[in-house]
């Protein structure tokens, strides 16, 4: 019986041996199957994307800010842009955005508005600030490459990235870096994000030309064999030949500096099905040379000198006058330290699968005495799955800064003074609109690569001091199989 | 003139920083009332809600940054990197 009891046992003892063991292999490759689930999640970015974009800007307006605040401001720029986002695995994505803007400015070019009559030379100096000449600045090329590297939490409620990136043309170079960190929490109806970036640019500076022969030969400057000015004959506003203009207010850059730094923070917040906001407030602090050394200030308390034919003088301040031109009394003269703070508020609200609204409004504040609203709507229109047309409208509204003059209107008591009507009191109104085709199959193959979107934009810009501009904008976007 | 002025500045302020700390009190306490399920954020999700700018935006926003004093508070430039206001 006993030997019996224990074959019982024994088999009991297998049994349940071969249950634990089952059981342990069968909850472990559960585990692993536990495991594997959790670590596969959603990739950050699918694949390789590439966008080609590219846009043309036009601008019209009579206030050039280089013939201190009249004068031709037509410029035009060309800007084709490359941007390719990388994934490098799950979590992260690398981003390297390079680009140019070519531009050609009537209003540069006049930091030597004698280049086409050749003053120098003797001949007839016709230079005006409502004909563009062909100085140095006239037209440049601004290089811009940017990297960035972003990370994702596994969870995907925690995001950080860095970026770094240069950019030089003829007369500027900068280099910049910065750090964002983005927070989500209350099942990801809740972001706030810090950033941070550091600019760190350097002006080469190109002051107007007469401005800088005298800084070269000081008073001699006229009768100096070497100097641009040699022999040419400076005019009073009553048309007689002098030798007494002086841009004696001119004093040499003691830095060339211009370091911006700012900080960002950003508040998302999901409040329905259909509708959410985000507030950013950014603190900028910028020092250095804050002015452009290629714009002419004119002083109502000093004696006007010119170059040209006596009998436009009358006429100056007319289009009409392409003859004579009004040397300058000093160039821009700006604080070396501003503080800028932008407060701006986004809300989007999805109104039917045809339409979404938009809007956005930022208030600016800073410490050179600028108020200044921002009001953008836009409304994507979507005709079907593809083909979506969005009219955008813009307006925005900002006072002077505490040193704006008109042409000819500053006291050469003060100590800054500008008459850049990019910082005058002003207002503008933006229209135009988007119009966009989406393939989410990215059928349409070139290589390796799907072409998934295609957009178009177009603005009008118009301000209530006479400049106008518009603007086209292209882009592709393609996305690698 | 000018200590009134200096006082008006003060209110000013002290208002502005009132105002910002009610605006990131009621943020807050939004945050706490409303959670929308991931299930439910089909139309959130949606490309044009995004609350970023397009990116075809950035040429727009460069020209802007030249032209007018103002800048940032959209998630892009804040000022520096070029020879612009």
């Amino acid at each position: 019986m006993v030997v019996k009891q224990e074959a019982v046992v024994g088999v009991i003892n297998k049994v349940l041996l071969t249950f634990c063991l089952g059981f342990f292999f069968v909850a472990k490759a559960q585990v692993k199957n536990a495991d594997s689930l959790l670590t596969y999640r959603k990739k950050v970015l699918e694949s390789v994307e590439i966008d080609f974009l590219t846009s043309y800007y036009d601008q019209s307006g009579s206030h050039a800010a280089v013939t201190g605040g009249i004068g031709n401001e037509d410029l035009q720029d060309f800007s084709p842009t490359i941007i390719v986002r990388y994934p490098l695995n799950q979590d992260d994505v690398l981003t390297a955005d390079i680009g140019i803007s070519a531009y050609t400015s009537a209003s540069s070019s006049n930091g030597n508005p004698f280049n086409k009559s050749g003053a120098s030379g003797g001949g007839s100096s016709e230079g005006s600030p409502w004909v563009a000449s062909t100085g140095a600045s006239s037209e440049d090329i601004l290089t811009s490459i940017n990297f960035s590297y972003a990370h994702a939490a596994e969870d995907r409620n925690k995001y950080w990235s860095v970026n770094l990136g240069t950019s030089f043309e003829y007369d500027y170079e900068s280099i910049g870096g910065g750090a964002s960190y983005t927070k989500l929490w209350n099942e990801k109806n809740t972001e706030l994000t810090f950033k941070g970036q550091i600019f760190l640019d350097k002006w080469k500076p190109i002051i107007p030309t007469e401005v800088h022969e005298y800084n070269l030969y000081g008073s001699n400057f006229q009768t100096n064999v070497k100097s641009y000015f040699y022999e040419v004959s400076v005019i009073d506003k009553e048309g007689i030949s002098t030798g007494n203009y002086m841009p004696s207010k001119f004093k040499d850059f003691t830095s060339v500096n211009r370091n911006s730094y700012s900080g960002s923070i950003s508040f998302s917040q999901i409040l329905s099905k259909r509708l959410q906001f985000s507030v950013f407030l950014d603190y900028v602090i910028q020092e250095g040379l804050l002015s452009n050394p290629l714009q002419r200030v004119y002083f109502k308390d000093f004696e006007n000198y010119y170059i040209g034919n006596k009998n436009a003088i009358a006429n100056y301040t007319s289009p009409d006058n392409t003859s004579v031109f009004h040397l300058a009394d000093d160039i821009e003269r700006l604080p070396s330290q501003r503080i800028k703070t932008p407060l701006g508020l986004r809300v989007n609200y999805y109104i039917n699968e045809v339409f979404v609204l938009r809007s956005y409004y930022r208030y600016y504040i800073d410490n050179w005495g600028v108020r200044s609203n921002t009001f953008q709507f836009e409304l994507p229109i979507r005709f079907n799955m593809k083909w979506k047309l969005t009219p955008i409208y813009r307006y925005y509204d900002q006072t002077a800064v505490d040193y704006f003059a008109h042409y000819d209107q500053h006291n050469s008591s003060s100590s800054y003074y500008t008459s850049d009507y990019d910082l005058s009191a002003f207002f503008s109104n933006q229209l135009g609109a988007s119009l966009t085709y989406t393939d989410v199959f990215s059928s349409l193959k070139v290589f390796d690569f799907g072409l998934k979107t295609v957009s178009l934009r177009f603005q009008n810009y118009k301000r209530n001091d006479g400049l106008s501009a518009f603007i086209i904008s292209a882009g592709l976007s393609f996305v690698l199989d | 003139m000018l200590w009134a002025e200096s006082i008006l500045l003060r209110i000013l302020k002290l208002k502005m920083i009132k105002q910002l700390f009610l605006l990131l009190t009621l943020l807050f306490l939004v945050q706490g009332c409303i959670a929308v399920k991931e299930y439910n954020k089909i139309y959130i999700n949606d490309t044009d809600m995004q609350l970023a700018s397009p990116g075809m935006e950035r040429f727009e926003t460069n020209f802007q940054i030249y032209r007018e004093t103002a800048a940032g508070a959209n998630g892009g430039k804040t000022g520096g990197g070029c020879g612009c206001n």
